[in-house]
């Protein structure tokens, strides 16, 4: 979308102008936050609990450290995780299994906090494609993610991003809601007003196949910021699959990852 | 039981009203402008002997009155016209045919094409006319003169954004405008993301918006109707006329078929700001076009029978080199076949087809994917005008509508899509009668049923709390859900004094079809789509009450109206929702209901060298939707509380005119977040209430002026110059947060702003 209000402009001869602005912000509620990861890497996997603060401040997040974690699998494994300083909780001996369903439970501040989440079959990330395109004079580079998609229908992914081994924050996700069973040839949505890629840059892609919840996370936070004519989606904080009003995300994922020099 | 009694009432109500008609003579005719032979609609037709009698010319320019024997004489009047004054005797029905010739001396701009105390004599409200002329005289981006944009500046109707053609009338929402163009519904009225109508302006007669009172016969959306009229055409003498803007030309040619009977018109329209950017060679593989095309011919068959084609055409074109491309337009036909009966009864029969197409399409590693959408209509609608007698005009008729709705489909390499096109049937039918109850109360009452047939032909799901809980398969041909409701419109104005009026009114709308949106600016890639087993007709009931005074010999109208409108079956789609890509967007939908409430302020001045308006509108208008901001009441983010607009047309001398227009709105309602949260290493804002925030308030000064050259022989030519934000004020667009670059614990707002400062010149012509 933002492409095509960039060639309009283009086309009128127009610049649109970006400015800086003070804004008055409501109060903030601060909320629990939970993220928890397991994948079918070895382990230890880890949770984190911190909390958010209002969006003016410049200090830490505040982190806790008195919760009782625990994750059991439905297998019937079940264990409590160590907690480590910083908000951070380690598991001990649970081993992350595809096609296994975890839940999360956290107790703190008196409420309890539980998530459940199943690690998808994995997926074989075969490699990045770089197609460069010139769109109205400028050279731009698209990320194509290579894999070959299961017959079997509903599968989601989540690309993490790094340029030059900084983290881009940015959430790409594709599915197979279009092309079902086939080798992707979608590009990542990535917007290209901050980043800019650039010969000699090396980039790094995290593939995870995610199930359907964590999927949904994502995608509502990517369709916020495409922020099209007139504003786009009423931003919100996305659907988390953690009840009991913490935000976060609890993922059970595989994880593949490839590397390239930009050409 | 309740509905019944409704019925009942209504019938005692028409019958009485009929019964009332003793044995009388008719003259009815045409009334039409002189030098053209465009017949004139909204024309005054009075009896100078009998006060408080007379009739307005219909959309065909066709009045009837029927009286007792005797001899009268008839007085027309229409703003901008040379009154006349004509005697009938009256001793057997007799057909008058009237061509009112232009008041050439005339040195102001006529901002209303009403006559000058219709606010105090008629019952329809919430109601204005737009005169076209005086639309070209404001300033507008590009100098694109465009009848949407000068209806923005009416009270009640708000811009959805700055270079924005979508509105939004009372707190409804942008599908909620039912847009007409000679009778065609047009599906999406804007070009380039709604910076530009639809409407070529040199092909537009007039233009009425109706905020939510509309008479009976109008129908299927909630909040408005614009009906918009194409010229019919000079039936006397061949004319050409043009311009020349930044943006884009055109060109219009107009003339008899057969003399002083039937005419023809066309009117075309292309920008081409994309063949500047191709000569720089960066733009080179850049397309990006709009054009318009309309036409319209008239044939008359006799002097009881006239014959109407009418059609648009318009497309956008975007595309860049090969890699990706898109397309979208309408086309709309009407057929028309107006009759006159008897010299009391007035007929028009109307077919009408409808088309909007939406395509898309990007190409990447050589594969290809392709996304179309688009909605088909097929339309008949028969309209009966009952000149029943002096007091009583009875209108009624009925309409039927034959949707075909593809909602947005991937095709291409590798995709297997099993979207099927769904069909509807839109019926209503109605009568209403415009009553003078006495020479102080004028009533307008009427109701429309209306009923949607869902078609069979594809599966349709249910859901409950957006789980799939059933399928229906309906083979094609079979009739499935159809809702009905009854729709009661009622006015009532009542003159207090000889220049003022009290008005009450109550109307209820309801709409079959829904859009749904991911942007507030009329995009293409906004889809359609028709009731269905989860979707239920929305509903509007709105009351309103107003009070209009005219003072220093109408020169200056006031009008005020305050309005409460509740919505009921509202829709929004729920977080995540991808609405483009999801197999079946009914899965992914959340309903509810709204409210809106507000009082609109309207001081024009009509007469003398500067004439204007001054609009204001305080308003309020929220949402209540199961699963959004916890089920709680929160603002709709066409919420604005304070709307103003200036305008000032100044005619400086018989060479020049200076115009100016002043806006200021209260942002729209909008989240922003209130705090933030690091989310495997990425920050994260997070948000409370929904549209509890504003964007900072939008302002803008816009002036024009227009210098008419002397005319050289038959030719008249026009210069107009333009400066749209006259003091660069950067108003809001969109805001973003960000990570600041340096200290990336800090997050930004950023601001984009669209225009500032745009220039324009445009020069017109006509021989």
């Amino acid at each position: 979308m933002k492409n095509i209000v960039r060639i309009i402009f283009i086309a009128l001869v127009l610049t649109s102008c970006e400015k800086v602005v003070e804004l008055k912000y409501k109060g903030n509620q601060s909320r629990i936050i939970i993220e928890g990861n397991i994948t079918n890497e070895a382990g230890p996997y880890f949770v984190r609990i911190t909390k958010s603060i209002s969006l003016p401040d410049t200090g830490t997040y505040p982190a806790i450290d008195n919760a009782i974690v625990t994750i059991s699998d439905d297998a019937g494994y079940n264990e409590i995780l160590t907690p480590q300083q910083n908000g951070m909780y380690r598991t001990n001996a649970l081993i992350g299994e595809e096609g296994r369903t975890y839940t999360l439970t956290v107790q703190v501040e008196n409420e309890v906090y539980t998530a459940q989440s199943t690690m998808p079959q994995h997926v074989t990330f075969d490699s990045i494609k770089v197609e460069q395109v010139l769109f109205a004079g400028d050279t731009e580079r698209n990320l194509i993610p290579v894999y070959k998609d299961p017959i079997t229908k509903g599968n989601n992914y989540r690309f993490v991003l790094s340029v030059n081994n900084k983290l881009i924050n940015q959430h790409l996700v594709l599915n197979d809601e279009v092309r079902n069973g086939n080798v992707n040839i979608l590009k990542l949505e990535i917007n290209d007003d901050d980043l800019k890629l650039k010969r000699g840059d090396e980039l790094s892609i995290k593939m995870q196949c995610i199930d359907k919840k964590v999927a949904l996370f994502y995608t509502t936070l990517a369709l916020m910021a495409d922020n099209g004519p007139g504003g786009g989606t009423a931003p919100n904080n996305p659907p988390s699959n953690i009840s009991n009003g913490a935000l976060g995300i609890f993922s059970a994922h595989t994880v593949d990852m490839k590397s390239v020099m930009i050409p | 039981m309740h509905k019944k009694t409704l019925i009942i009432n209504f019938v005692l109500l028409f019958s009485t009203t009929l019964l009332l008609a003793q044995s009388k003579f008719t003259v009815s005719g045409t009334v039409k402008q002189k030098s053209s032979g465009e017949t004139l609609i909204g024309a005054s037709v009075a009896v100078v002997e009998k006060i408080n009698v007379g009739v307005v010319t219909n959309e065909y320019g066709f009045y009837s009155l029927s009286l007792p024997k005797g001899k009268y004489t008839l007085r027309i009047s229409y703003i901008g016209y040379k009154q006349e004054l004509i005697p009938v005797s009256l001793e057997s029905n007799v057909t008058v045919s009237i061509n009112l010739a232009n008041e050439t001396s005339m040195q102001e701009v006529v901002i209303s094409t009403k006559k000058d105390n219709d606010n105090l004599t008629k019952a329809t409200m919430g109601t204005e006319v737009l005169n076209m002329q005086m639309a070209a005289k404001l300033p507008v981006v590009f100098g694109e003169k465009d009848l949407v944009k000068t209806i923005q500046l009416m009270p009640g109707v708000k811009s959805n954004g700055e270079g924005s053609n979508g509105f939004s009338v009372r707190g409804g929402a942008t599908d909620q405008n039912l847009i007409l163009l000679d009778e065609a519904p047009v599906y999406n009225a804007s070009h380039m993301l709604g910076i530009f109508s639809t409407f070529n302006s040199d092909a537009i007669k007039d233009a009425t918006i109706i905020k939510g009172n509309s008479p009976a016969q109008f129908g299927g959306r909630l909040s408005s109707v614009l009906d918009v009229k194409m010229k019919e055409g000079n039936n006397k003498n061949y004319k050409v006329s043009g311009g020349l803007g930044l943006i884009s030309s055109r060109l219009t040619v107009e003339g008899p078929i057969q003399k002083e009977k039937s005419s023809f018109i066309i009117s075309g329209r292309r920008t081409y700001a994309d063949i500047f950017a191709r000569l720089s060679s960066d733009l080179k593989d850049i397309k990006l076009y709009f054009y318009d095309l309309n036409v319209k011919a008239n044939l008359a068959i006799n002097d009881k029978n006239k014959i109407f084609f009418s059609g648009y055409f318009g497309k956008d074109v975007l595309s860049v080199s090969s890699i990706f491309g898109s397309k979208w337009g309408n086309a709309t036909g009407t057929l028309r076949w107006n009759s006159v009966l008897s010299s009391k009864l007035f007929s028009n029969t109307s077919f009408i087809y409808s088309n909007y197409d939406f395509n898309v399409g990007f190409k990447s590693g050589g594969s290809e994917t392709n996304f179309n959408s688009h909605i088909k209509d097929l339309n008949l609608k028969q309209d009966f005008t009952l000149y029943a007698n002096a007091n009583n005009t009875v209108r009624f008729g009925f309409n039927v509508i034959h949707h075909t709705i593809t909602p947005t489909k991937a095709v291409g390499t590798d995709i297997v899509s099993n979207k099927e096109s769904r069909k509807g049937l839109e019926n209503a039918v109605y009568v209403s009668n415009s009553w003078k109850a006495s020479d102080k109360i004028n009533l307008d009452y009427g109701i429309r049923f209306s009923f949607y047939n869902v078609l069979g032909g594809d599966a349709y799901n249910i859901y409950k709390d957006n789980q799939l809980i059933h399928t229906i398969h309906l083979e094609k041909g079979k009739i499935g859900e159809t809702y009905s409701n009854w729709e009661p419109r009622l006015s009532v104005n009542y003159r207090v004094s000889n220049n003022a009026s009290i008005k009450i009114g109550y109307a209820r709308n309801t709409q079959n079809l829904h859009l749904m949106s991911n942007s507030t600016g009329g995009s293409p890639t906004d889809q359609w789509i028709g009731n269905s087993y989860n979707i239920k007709p929305e509903v509007a009931d709105q009351v309103s009450a107003g009070f209009s005074k005219n003072l220093n010999d109408n020169a200056f109208e006031l009008n005020t109206e305050a309005y409460y409108k509740t919505m009921q079956h509202q829709i929004d789609y729920r977080d995540g929702a991808d609405i483009n890509t999801v197999p079946d967007i009914e899965s992914e939908l959340l309903f509810g209901k709204g409210r809106s409430y507000g009082l609109e302020i309207l001081l024009k001045k009509k007469k003398g060298t500067l004439t204007g308006w001054v609009g204001y509108t305080i308003s309020k208008t929220e949402r209540k939707i199961n699963g959004i901001n916890n089920g709680q009441w929160y603002n709709a983010k066409q919420d604005r509380t304070h709307d103003l607009s200036i305008v000032g047309i100044y005619t400086l001398s018989s060479k020049w005119t200076l115009s100016g227009t002043f806006i200021y709105t209260t942002g729209n309602a909008v989240s922003f977040p209130t705090g933030k949260y690091v989310l495997n290493d990425m920050v994260i804002y997070q948000y409370a209430n929904r549209n509890a925030d504003r964007m900072p308030a939008t302002h803008r000064l816009d002036v024009s002026a227009t210098y008419d050259r002397p005319s050289k022989g038959k030719l008249h030519s026009s210069w107009s110059f333009g400066l749209y934000n006259v003091y660069g004020r950067r108003n809001p667009y969109s805001i973003t947060f960000k990570e600041n670059k340096s200290d990336p614990k800090k997050i930004d707002a950023v601001q984009t702003s669209l225009f500032q400062w745009v220039p324009s010149v445009s020069y017109n012509f006509n021989f």
